[in-house]
């Protein structure tokens, strides 16, 4: 094996390479319990909560919070733990997919103007400029405009509004990987331009992508629960913590627990893909 | 060589939520006891849980939003008292012939409106050819004027109307806020200008509107014309009305206990459970007249154009418990297409039990037996789907989740029930296009003859407005005999006699399903004195009311 080649070869396993141990803090320790306990939510809510969600119970209605209803009843005797846990799925989904469609869009938009020449960088720069000019949660209201409330348009929505953030971050990555030594290595050995692209750049950006992904996960749960908040996302009576948290707020004064509880989980969830994400980024750094 | 790979580090992206939640404490003043001398001036601030109307002049379209702020502002010929019975208003006497056809009615002297205009005779006949006019798009005054053909100046204070048939609703209809005499000055001016400030000849006048905020209404200080129960004579006590609109019912709560409104519209049923727990915050109690809140099924389309249907949809709705858990004891449940306000109401309990088994045989019977993987019901490959458009605007949160707990427990016997929130303007849309298959409209009319405007065939046909109001879609010419004979008569025995038969069809033809009275609470600051309820459409007035001195 040549020098070049082993320069090559390295830049490939880069990624690959484990990660130095550090020592897992407390905050990250709640952070991973509290995921645990949110994707055992939302793969089997029946686990967590074997209730209905939607099953009322007019008679039990506004209990506050007691041994039989940990998080009290809503105003049709729904079982708010129930509600709150069932509506895990709907939100990290919701959140998943959004980020999903964001980074994809983002990777798309951000390879075209990392590799493909100066015109399409600059095009591509000036188009997301004008995106950055709006912000986020109002392109989202304007998908929602155009394409109408629900909560797949709610997806689409927060996902298109946080696409030009990734782009942006995208490129700079794939522009300070091209001029890595690695990837000079493999041009100089003569590999193709698309080989290098997918051998040796893309997986070197991808990785601090599921760092950027985490991060965003919570950010589009709280969009998303915006959305809904307001009316233009999932409807009542689903259990969606935005719609729920909406419902809450009406009986604010005599009822505090119908939006105390939903608005807790979508802070916890926020706050724990960002300290997830904080803690994964910690480690990519120190690799 | 070692290589180096750039770790990038990512942008912080931080969202931050900010859940503001104003909790505010009661401010105490204690409030004048009755019998104290009222004091002039102040401005109340009243704040609106309607929608704001897109016309402050309710000849145009007539909705209650409209009569909210406009008895203020406007006044009618006649009124109502307490008992139900017509006393003179802006008309201090009337005659009627013997055959019912030709009415006179004599008008106050010496009253003016705000811009200077006389009321007389003329200004009368321009307000009826106003309300006539397809033009001026009005439906609710369009509909209850169906039998005047003509109107006529006797003398200078006598207007005589000229019916095609004789009208044994006509006195109510006059009393309501949406056949209301404006000045035919203001009138002349067009829609557009007259739609921002309508001229009337009321305690108090438009002075501005700031759209989507507020209206502004100063006190007329030229007044000579109250209606026959108000307290006082002259003008009114107060200087200033603002008239917000705060569509959020809790912030509009937390805006009266703040002290930024003194009084609030709509109030929700556990505000006013709270509010009656103090003595900072006083509860008015005015059901409306005219309809009950119901839920009308559109015997139209399938599925509901099947009475076996509608009946089993109604048996599969748990609406007792309902009322019990969202309303707690501040609404009862009505059996009756008639508000209990009114005395020709016939309530029929023995219709409207849940009854699931039943529901489910029904269905059976009907030809709706195979389910989907849901769980609902299906007949020839089509989902038993009923579509609920709800008015966000004139359904409190307490009868939206209502019908959650409707779509719940119809769910169990195979309905999918499918609510859809949207705002005024959608839902007439939505009910224009017979786009529905359930709807829960309020009808809020003075009297029996309610029932002519729901039930009869001819309500089915959109008024100039586009706005239809036989959403059952009854279409029974037997129904339409009885309310044609009923809307004639002027045997008062014999008239309710013929509206409950009307009413027994309607209710044995399960077409609606009644919930309750039309809710219509006030929350008033204890600092106000002397509002009340008008007993003609319940609206409150303000021209007896006074707040203590700053």
């Amino acid at each position: 094996m040549s020098d070049l080649e082993i320069q090559a070869d390295l830049g490939r396993q880069a990624r690959a390479r484990s990660p130095r141990r550090r020592r897992i803090g407390a905050a990250e320790a709640l952070a991973g319990a509290f995921a645990l306990f949110l994707i055992t939510a939302a793969f089997a809510p029946s686990l967590v909560a074997p209730g209905d969600p939607l099953a009322i119970d007019p008679l039990s209605a506004f209990q506050p919070p007691n041994l039989a209803h940990w998080f009290g009843t809503d105003e049709s005797g729904r079982d708010i733990f129930t509600r709150v846990s069932h509506g895990t799925g709907g939100s990290l989904v919701i959140g998943t997919l959004a980020t999903a469609i964001g980074l994809g869009l983002g990777i798309v938009l951000g390879t075209m103007a990392g590799m493909l020449g100066r015109v399409v960088d600059f095009t591509v720069n000036r188009f997301l400029e004008v995106l950055f000019a709006f912000p986020g949660l109002l392109l989202a209201l304007l998908v929602i405009l155009v394409f109408g409330p629900g909560a797949q348009t709610a997806t689409v929505a927060v996902g298109l509004a946080t696409a030009p953030g990734y782009a942006r971050i995208i490129r700079a990555q794939l522009i300070s990987v091209r001029s890595a030594a690695f990837v000079e290595a493999a041009t100089v050995l003569g590999r193709g331009r698309w080989q290098i692209l997918v051998r040796h750049i893309l997986p070197n950006t991808l990785a601090p992508l599921f760092v950027l992904g985490t991060l965003g996960i919570g950010q589009a749960v709280v969009w998303a629960s915006a959305l809904s908040y307001l009316g233009l996302g999932a409807a009542p009576p689903a259990a969606e913590w935005g719609a729920m948290l909406s419902a809450g707020r009406t009986y604010i004064t005599s009822a505090w627990w119908m939006a105390f509880f939903p608005g807790l989980f979508i802070v916890l969830t926020a706050v724990t893909a960002t300290s997830l994400g904080r803690a994964l980024e910690r480690r990519a750094r120190h690799a | 060589m070692r290589s180096s790979v750039h770790s990038h580090r990512p942008a912080a992206i931080g969202a931050v939520l900010a859940a503001g939640l104003l909790l505010t404490s009661c401010a105490a003043t204690p409030g004048a006891g009755d019998g104290a001398t009222p004091v002039k001036g102040g401005t109340l601030t009243y704040a609106s849980g309607d929608a704001e109307p897109t016309c402050l002049d309710p000849h145009v379209g007539g909705n209650y939003p409209q009569a909210l702020v406009s008895t203020q502002y406007l006044e009618s010929l006649v009124s109502r008292d307490g008992n139900g019975a017509i006393i003179p208003w802006l008309a201090k006497s009337w005659t009627v012939s013997p055959d019912g056809l030709a009415w006179e009615f004599t008008l106050k002297d010496g009253v003016t409106f705000t811009d200077g205009t006389p009321l007389d005779a003329a200004a009368v006949q321009a307000n009826i050819a106003h309300l006539q006019d397809p033009k001026t798009g009005s439906s609710t005054g369009y509909l209850a004027l169906a039998k005047v053909t003509s109107t006529e100046s006797v003398s200078a204070n006598v207007v005589r109307f000229t019916l095609g048939e004789p009208d044994s609703a006509l006195l109510e209809s006059l009393t309501q806020p949406w056949l209301a005499i404006e000045s035919p000055t203001g009138l002349a001016r067009g829609l557009d200008e007259n739609c921002v400030a309508p001229v009337g000849t009321g305690p108090f006048q438009v002075e501005s509107w700031e759209k989507q905020d507020s209206v502004v209404l100063v006190r007329n200080p030229a007044y000579t014309s109250p209606p026959a129960d108000a307290d006082h004579t002259g003008p009114a006590y107060l200087a200033r009305i603002i008239w917000r609109f705060i569509p959020d019912s809790a912030s509009r709560f937390a805006a009266l206990q703040a002290g930024d409104a003194d009084v609030i519209d709509n109030a929700q049923p556990d505000t006013i459970v709270q509010a009656e727990k103090g003595d900072t915050i006083t509860h008015l109690d005015a059901p409306r007249p005219g309809a009950s809140n119901r839920i009308e099924l559109n015997s139209s389309r399938p599925p509901f154009d099947d009475p076996i249907v509608r009946e089993a949809f109604i048996r599969s709705a748990n609406v007792d418990d309902a009322v019990t858990s969202l309303f707690q004891g501040t609404a009862k449940r009505s059996y009756s297409a008639l508000s209990s306000v009114e005395a020709t109401a016939a309530q029929r309990p023995d219709l409207f039990g849940y009854d699931a088994k039943a529901a489910d045989k029904l269905l059976d019977s009907a030809g709706w037996t195979a389910r989907d993987s849901a769980g609902y019901r299906m007949k020839d490959g089509a989902r038993l789907t009923v579509q609920f458009p709800v008015s966000t605007n004139q359904s409190i949160p307490a009868e939206q989740s209502l019908f959650e707990q409707i779509q719940a427990t119809a769910k169990k016997t195979g309905f999918e029930v499918v609510l859809t929130p949207m705002d005024l303007s959608s839902w007439y849309t939505a009910l224009g296009e017979n786009g529905y298959d359930a709807v829960s409209a309020p009808y809020t009319k003075v009297g029996p003859d309610v029932l002519r405007i729901l039930f009869d065939s001819a309500g089915i046909v959109p008024a100039p407005s586009g706005y239809f109001a036989n959403h059952a879609q009854v279409n029974d010419p037997e129904v339409d005999a009885l309310l044609t004979e009923a809307g004639a008569v002027t045997d008062a025995d014999k008239r309710t006699g013929l509206y409950t038969e009307v009413q027994n069809k309607v209710l044995e033809g399960f077409y609606i399903l009644p919930l309750y009275d039309q809710q219509n609470h006030y929350l008033l600051s204890s600092r106000v004195s002397g509002a009340r309820a008008m007993p003609t459409v319940s609206t409150p007035t303000f021209y007896d009311a006074w707040l203590p001195a700053e």
